[in-house]
């Protein structure tokens, strides 16, 4: 062809047209500066135009970055160096070739410090501000955060407040109670109130208690003695009362006892500003504590001496009554099985007892029983059958709806009877011998009741049918009116016909429940009637 | 002559008494693409006022054969049922518009309103 081109695009300059970015300077909303031209080829032509102005910022950004791309070092496309091109805005030129091989030291300096190696690559293009955006995610400074972390091998408490006993190595090391006297309880930083903390500190509880404590702590004892013996009872408040002053002179006086320095360290153990005052339950349970453990120690001797007649008298307190001792054989014995058993003799209280018990069970329940006696009898007058007579209303409200559906009230069965025979013997006179059945159910329709008259219309509409239908016409020609005569003859033809299957219908269904009834009463369950 | 001639820069004989003597005249050829025709036809016809009022040899617009690109698919999302098929098409419409003047001008021609979906591209060559 050789047709000349109008442009030689190997050597022109091609712009594109684009939306000027709305945080440029040169931004307006004039329809003239809205839109800049971006050069789009990599030609090595040159024009000094106007079109370029306004891309002074663009052009640099543009293909400066390329210097500080990872593809800076790659060689060129067209196996030129960049220094071949020209200098001029907008093109991939060699400019500012200065910070292609080291980065700024600030940036240097920068991502050394963050951690990242110095191999000359600019991991801080990479970070990201730490801000509540995007991503769902979120960045909250930890309040407990503690940057001067101890070794993972170090534990540290802050053992600060804590008050160490004088201890004195005199004490029996044997004893189980000084294997954990080493711990010291360390308290932890803990955000109380100070009202809080001090109600918690507080162990002088007793402006809490009440006058009549003491008595209630006691009840078991004061319950088994009810019978009389109060003399004892005032004795075992004074040895109490005794037994609380001499803990309290021996503690005074006997510093060496081990007990007793086990006794005040446990107490300055819990870290408390004053001691607290013993109380009677304390006595009590050093006593028990005593007996069930004060045989594996020698140190409790001396304890246990003093206070050996009061736990005596403790026990024999609750020996005083004979019931418990009864229950503590081997098997449980009900009172009658003690009354009438002869395993082995019995003490006669023990026999009294049981009988007691059981006359008192046997008169609880008959007051139990007899209870019921009062109420009022409630008399229901039956009906008899014989003395009434039925009326309409009586017999309605006694039959149940399958005898008597309030749909279907016929004529009373006198009547019927009549009819049945007319029809029987109608049909006995009839033409044949043969009992003909038809329909679903298989009955003999000339025996039934409304039979006659089904019987004549049928004869009836066959006959009618047939000289209309010798009528039609062999031809389709035929008239509208004709076709219209026609259609409403089979109309009323098929109307008539629909009456016929009802009433045959509704004449067959009554049969059917009549024939069902008697066959309920009478007949195999193997006959389908329905 | 010709050898004369030759020195000077090669310059298109312009209408009579208008020189320009600073600036260069370049061949300049404006694209326009668009996939919608009516708004590229409204940006050409915008475009050759615009330089007819400046009085610049415009040639144009002329109008590229349209690209289209067919999507033949399945209308089913499923196999299922009779295989019917929509027919998808895309269609690109090309105008190029010539114009010899300087840059300076068609800086101005090109500042008017460009329709939405209408791409504009400038080749600038020498004369």
């Amino acid at each position: 062809m050789g047709k000349k081109k109008f442009i030689d695009k190997k050597k022109a300059a091609t712009f594109q047209l684009f939306a000027r970015d709305s945080s440029d300077p040169n931004y307006s909303d004039a329809p003239g500066s809205d839109k800049v031209f971006v050069r789009v080829d990599n030609n090595r032509v040159s024009f000094n135009t106007v079109f370029d102005e306004d891309n002074h910022y663009y052009g640099n950004t543009q293909y400066n970055d390329e210097e500080d791309s990872i593809f800076a070092d790659a060689p060129g496309d067209d196996g030129d160096n960049d220094d071949g091109y020209d200098r001029v805005v907008g093109n991939p030129s060699g400019t500012d070739m200065n910070e292609k091989g080291a980065l700024p030291e600030n940036v240097r300096r920068e991502i050394l410090e963050l951690g990242f190696p110095d191999d000359g690559y600019n991991y801080l293009t990479h970070l990201r501000e730490i801000r509540n955006t995007g991503g769902g995610s979120a960045f909250y400074p930890n309040p407990k955060f503690k940057p001067n972390q101890l070794p993972h091998d170090v534990k540290a408490y802050d053992a600060s407040r804590v008050q160490i006993s004088n201890s004195r190595g005199d004490y029996n090391e044997k004893s189980i109670y000084t294997v954990a006297s080493k711990t010291i309880n360390v308290r932890m930083q803990k955000v109380v109130d100070p009202e809080v903390a001090a109600l918690l500190d507080d162990s002088d509880l007793s402006r809490f208690g009440s006058d009549v404590e003491d008595l209630e702590e006691d009840f078991i004892v004061i319950g088994n003695m009810a019978e009389g013996e109060d003399n004892e009872s005032d004795k075992m408040w004074n040895l109490i009362e005794e037994s609380e002053v001499t803990n309290e002179g021996v503690k005074d006086i006997n510093h060496d006892s081990g007990n007793q320095q086990i006794a005040s360290e446990e107490k300055n153990h819990r870290v408390e500003d004053k001691p607290r005052v013993r109380r009677l339950l304390d006595e009590q349970f050093d006593i028990l504590e005593l007996q069930e453990y004060g045989t594996d120690d020698d140190q409790y001797e001396g304890y246990i001496a003093e206070e050996e007649f009061l736990a005596d008298k403790l026990k024999n307190v609750l020996n005083e009554n004979d019931m418990d001792e009864m229950e503590l054989d081997d098997k449980y014995k009900a009172p009658a099985d003690l009354l009438h058993g002869s395993e082995r003799p019995k003490s006669k209280e023990i026999l009294d007892s049981a009988a007691d018990i059981l006359r008192r069970c046997a008169e609880y329940a008959e007051k139990y029983e007899n209870e019921g006696n009062n109420e009022k009898m409630v008399i229901v007058e039956e009906s008899s059958d014989e003395s009434e007579q039925f009326d309409c209303e009586s017999i309605i409200s006694t039959y149940s709806t399958l005898d008597n559906h309030p749909g279907k009230i016929e004529a009373p069965e006198v009547a019927r009877k009549k009819k049945l025979a007319e029809t029987v013997s109608g049909a006995l006179g009839g033409k044949n011998q043969v009992i003909s059945l038809r329909g679903k159910e298989k009955l003999p329709v000339d025996f039934l009741p409304n039979s006659r008259k089904a019987t004549t219309e049928k004869v009836k509409s066959p006959g009618s049918c047939k000289p209309e239908q010798l009528k039609r016409k062999p031809n389709r020609q035929e008239t509208k009116e004709e076709k219209k005569e026609r259609k409403v003859a089979v109309k009323a033809e098929r109307r008539e016909a629909r009456i016929m299957k009802k009433a045959t219908k509704e004449l067959y269904r009554s049969e059917a429940q009549q024939a069902q009834k008697v066959a309920a009463i009478a007949g195999p369950s193997s006959i389908r009637l329905m | 002559m010709a050898s004369a001639t030759a020195t000077y820069a090669p310059m298109k004989p312009t209408k009579a008494g208008f020189e320009e003597t600073h600036e260069q005249i370049h061949k300049i050829r404006i694209t326009l693409t668009s996939k919608n025709v009516k708004n590229l036809e409204k940006v050409c016809k915008d475009l050759i006022q615009g330089a007819k009022t400046r009085e610049i040899k415009v040639k144009g617009p002329a109008r590229m054969p349209t690209k289209v690109l067919r999507i033949t698919t399945r209308k089913a999302p499923c196999g299922e049922g009779t295989n019917t098929y929509d027919r998808f098409e895309l269609r690109i419409h090309k105008r190029l518009i010539d114009l010899y003047s300087t840059a300076e001008v068609v800086k101005q021609v090109t500042s008017i309103t460009v329709e939405p979906g209408v791409h504009v591209e400038v080749t600038i060559a020498d004369v």
